[in-house]
């Protein structure tokens, strides 16, 4: 079977199904064509069909075993990670490390996560008591939930305070962004959160705030987006 | 050793057996609970996969190992989030892996070196180790790597920056020196040629 080149001139609203399955739309057009996608059936199967295909070139890549070593990065970042979470929005999820082989709990790493747990509840404390000496609080715009976030900043950091929020829809994440001053586009900040099942978070903004003129959240779908594909849930504004 | 720990130990050594026979699908909703076990085993089937998709995306092993790792972490603080209805876990892995991948590339923008993977510092993953499902899906991955080498080089070129190399179809078009509608289209072409080639195939199972 020969594949045509697409006639020129003619309207072909599929010419960039290929690209957006590839991640290759710039991010404006690719929010334009995810929303072509509610409306258009045609388009829906090329993707379908195409989506397939990107999906399976992850595997072509010549296969090699995951390095010695790697699993046990993995899970002590997952503990610390855990830990980290414990103390700073008291998790619904009950975290099970009781371990066998290489995730059995070591006593010294056991000892630094509970010690890293101390210093994130003694820090916590700290910045709660600064209350009246340099912290600032910024009622975050929230669209679309009954909840309410707050921005606490302080010592050029931020902090997102969310209460009463709602758990990300099925297949989704928080994702946090930050849009520098001058800047067109928000640029992703690499943090994915979730609530807990009293819908409370409290997340942390990577890095410092200087230059930052918002932070803003969307709902992305899990392992979050590069752009956002989703209006802000969060709008904290720092100008 | 007490009697009662030695039955503790053995009883923990079972369950962590019967959770290896267990559906990927199956293990999600264990991580989901926060089942580590379950996620130890998820990624143990995965980390290989997650690591050459790093690998090839970066050329660098430490670079790779980074982001596989920022990736498992996300996951499994994501992991009640896996949709099954939207495809398979290794699927979802590997779309974490990749995304991930791509916003080091921005963070960094260590855009160079990306092309050695066939030298491998890192070491192929011995056959014997494979399972039956790992087999099958080597084969399947084979038939799609023939797909994509039979493809137009000029076909082949620009699916390849856009997909292991997380470049826009702009960027490829200036590198290229080529109108960005030739770049999309020959996105466009290419897929459904590998599709065609694949179409005979079982749905492939990435």
């Amino acid at each position: 079977m020969t594949v045509q080149e697409p006639m020129p001139g003619k309207h072909d609203c599929g010419a960039d199904a290929a690209a957006y399955v590839l991640g290759a739309l710039e991010p404006e057009e690719a929010q334009a064509f995810s929303r072509h996608l509610d409306t258009c059936v045609v388009c829906r199967d090329e993707v379908a069909t195409f989506q397939h295909t990107a999906n399976a070139l992850a595997m072509t890549p010549p296969q090699h075993r995951a390095p010695r070593g790697l699993k046990r990065r993995v899970i002590r970042a997952v503990r610390e990670s855990d830990a980290e979470t414990k103390a700073q929005a008291a998790p619904a999820r009950r975290s099970r490390w009781g371990g066998s082989g290489l995730f059995a709990a070591r006593p010294a790493i056991a000892a630094l996560g509970a010690l890293a747990v101390v210093v994130v509840v003694i820090g916590a404390i700290v910045v709660s008591s600064n209350g009246s000496n340099g912290t600032r609080t910024i009622a975050a715009a929230v669209t679309g939930s009954p909840g309410t976030a707050q921005l606490s900043v302080s010592g050029g950091h931020g902090q997102l305070v969310l209460r009463n929020f709602p758990q990300p829809t099925a297949g989704h994440i928080y994702e946090m962004w930050e849009l520098r001053s001058g800047a067109k586009a928000p640029a992703p900040t690499g943090t994915l959160f979730s609530v807990n099942s009293s819908g409370a978070g409290n997340v942390g903004v990577p890095g410092g705030l200087h230059g930052i003129s918002k932070v803003l959240v969307t709902q992305e779908p899990a392992g979050g987006s590069l752009t956002p594909t989703t209006t802000p849930v969060i709008v904290a504004s720092l100008d | 050793m007490h009697p009662a720990l030695s039955v503790f130990r053995t009883n923990r050594r079972n369950r962590q057996s019967d959770i290896r026979v267990l559906a990927d699908e199956e293990l999600m909703q264990l991580v989901r609970a926060g089942d580590a076990r379950a996620f130890e085993v998820v990624f143990d089937r995965h980390s290989g996969a997650a690591f050459s998709l790093a690998y090839r995306m970066c050329g660098r092993q430490a670079m790779a190992e980074d982001v596989v790792q920022e990736a498992f972490v996300s996951m499994w603080r994501s992991g009640a989030h896996y949709d099954a209805t939207r495809g398979s876990v290794r699927t979802w892995v590997l779309s974490v892996v990749r995304n991930r991948t791509i916003d080091a590339f921005r963070r960094e923008s260590a855009k160079g070196g990306r092309d050695v993977f066939e030298e491998g510092i890192a070491e192929r993953m011995p056959a014997p180790e494979l399972t039956d499902t790992e087999v099958e899906r080597r084969d399947e991955a084979r038939q799609v790597r023939k797909a994509l080498v039979e493809l137009p080089p000029d076909q082949r070129q620009v699916i390849e920056l856009a997909y292991f190399g997380g470049f826009t179809h702009s960027q490829i078009a200036d590198m290229l020196e080529l109108p960005s509608g030739t770049v999309k289209g020959r996105m466009r072409l290419g897929l459904t040629k590998m599709r065609l080639a694949l179409g005979d195939s079982p749905e492939v199972m990435v």
